[in-house]
């Protein structure tokens, strides 16, 4: 059910963003700019991203110019155990609205991530905070500037728990030829947790899981993710899933799917299991503009049927920090997780 | 007179040639780096893929790269990193999302030494044909597109 927004939550957003301020105001610049690399200060770094879209959902009639996500976060190297990151976001903000239900959306501000990196060698690095978890490769690099298309598939944020607030250990191969190996655990609730939106599920009090990464280049890779997670009602959630993202020249290939076994408290589900998946094809039309495309089946806790949708679209990169989105899905079957309709964004990476 | 021509038809055409083959490029090091041998290429480049964070004696790792549209940077990234400059871009763009931070960028050869001699930890590259006073050279890569004058 969606609830509206914690104070606590904005509250430490705002404080969040007040800081960021500061370490802006109070450094002095040592190196030029470049796009998506952010503004060094001394020791900080502050970078963020922002994401306009402008959407037409046919169903519904609803059509919306909003600020999908502006995004703020800053890095700092102190020490070699000491290297915070704070990242502090306003998601979903209707400049302009019309036709559809509940009205336009009011902004939420929030902290993503909030962390400490101790690099303890080349190889590992003990993270504490509150971070993204390492479950697919999109929701680790969600930002709009950084993947392929607009609109996010359902297998790659809906069913697990996007973020783990405790401890995680990093192992990653200096050389880059192992896989990189990331391990979590989450004792209590989620830190600052944001509001629940009509398509989460729960509120996860219990997370732990492993992700392995296969590097094939520099980009390329494939990934093996496991999640078990106790939410507050009670349900326990088993997930296994792989992601792959590959280049062969001017076509690219990338996914994910995932499966998950549902325990504990279940009822008023329609079944005891979870699954999708996604598989995405673009090809090089030229350095600059992009075709994709998408299928998607998932299906959901409370539903029999799998919602399968369909996704085409072409994107216009001039930087690679800047992106022009246009596409259009069709919702193909089941009950929709992502609406029918037209979207167009663009987002920048700073 | 022919072969008074011929020569120096022979000698212009060699001048330019002669410039062109030219320096290699230096990878420099502050000197905080403390005692560090003749670097591989894939030793640099795991500092400037952000893998490798600190030196041997603990100092924290500054990678430093030239602006964008430098020739430097693209031979650089081709020679030493082995990459194309759009992926990379794409590769910094991310580890940038994820908490790690880009290498810095000066805007000139003068500008990436200055900072390189300044700053402990910073590890840059210049050209051969720029003397790397201050600053410890830690790899030398023969450049074959090299060109003597970098500004």
């Amino acid at each position: 059910m969606p609830r509206p927004a914690g104070m606590s939550s904005g509250r430490a957003g705002w404080a969040a963003a007040v800081l960021l301020a500061l370490i802006c105001k109070a450094a002095v610049a040592q190196s030029e700019y470049e796009p998506g690399h952010g503004y060094n200060f001394s020791a900080f770094n502050v970078g963020g991203f922002a994401d306009v879209t402008a959407a037409a959902a046919t169903d519904s009639g609803r059509k919306a110019l909003s600020v999908n996500a502006v995004s703020v976060f800053a890095t700092g190297h102190i020490a070699s155990v000491f290297n915070p990151f704070v990242e502090a976001q306003l998601t979903g903000f209707d400049i302009v609205q019309s036709g559809g239900v509940g009205g336009g959306r009011n902004g939420t501000l929030g902290i993503d991530r909030l962390y400490d990196d101790a690099i303890l060698n080349d190889n590992l690095t003990l993270r504490v905070g509150k971070m993204l978890a390492p479950v697919g490769e999109w929701n680790e690099i969600h930002a709009a500037p950084l993947v392929l298309t607009a609109t996010r598939p359902a297998v790659t944020f809906l069913n697990f728990s996007q973020y783990a607030t405790g401890f995680s250990m990093l192992y990653s191969d200096s050389s880059g030829d192992l896989p990189d190996l990331q391990l979590y655990w989450q004792p209590h609730g989620e830190f600052l947790e944001k509001p629940v939106t009509p398509f989460a599920f729960a509120t996860y009090r219990l997370v732990e899981g492993v992700h392995l990464k296969f590097p094939v280049s520099l980009l390329d890779q494939v990934g093996l993710s496991f999640q078990q997670t106790t939410d507050l009602r009670g349900t326990t959630q088993s997930l296994g899933g792989i992601d792959f993202q590959l280049n062969f020249g001017r076509i690219g290939l990338q996914g994910e799917a995932s499966y998950s076994g549902l325990g504990g408290e279940t009822r008023g589900f329609a079944r005891r299991n979870e699954w999708g998946g996604y598989l995405a094809v673009s090809y090089a039309l030229t350095n600059e503009v992009t075709a994709y495309s998408w299928y998607e089946q998932f299906t959901g806790r409370l539903n029999m049927s799998a919602a399968r949708d369909l996704l085409w679209g072409v994107s216009f990169k001039p930087d690679p920090a800047v992106v022009f989105k246009l596409e259009y899905l069709q919702n193909v079957g089941g009950r929709p997780v992502n609406p029918t309709g037209v979207i167009a964004s663009w987002s920048v990476l700073f | 007179m022919p072969r008074l021509i011929a020569l120096l038809v022979c000698l212009l055409a060699a001048g330019p040639l002669h410039a062109a083959r030219a320096s290699d490029l230096l990878v420099i090091a502050n000197p905080a780096a403390g005692d560090v041998g003749p670097l591989s290429a894939n030793a640099v480049a795991a500092m400037y893929l952000l893998r490798v964070t600190a030196w041997p004696n603990g100092t924290h790792v500054v990678p430093v790269n030239r602006e964008l549209g430098s020739p430097m940077r693209t031979d650089f990234t081709a020679i030493v990193l082995k990459q194309d400059l759009t992926t990379l871009a794409a590769y910094w763009n991310e580890m940038h999302f994820k908490g790690k931070v880009p290498p810095l960028i000066q805007p000139s050869e003068a500008a990436m030494l200055a900072f390189v001699q300044k700053v402990p930890g910073a590890v840059g590259y210049i050209d051969a044909a720029t003397a790397p006073v201050g600053v410890k050279v830690i790899g030398r890569f023969p450049n074959p597109s090299s060109r003597t004058t970098q500004p």
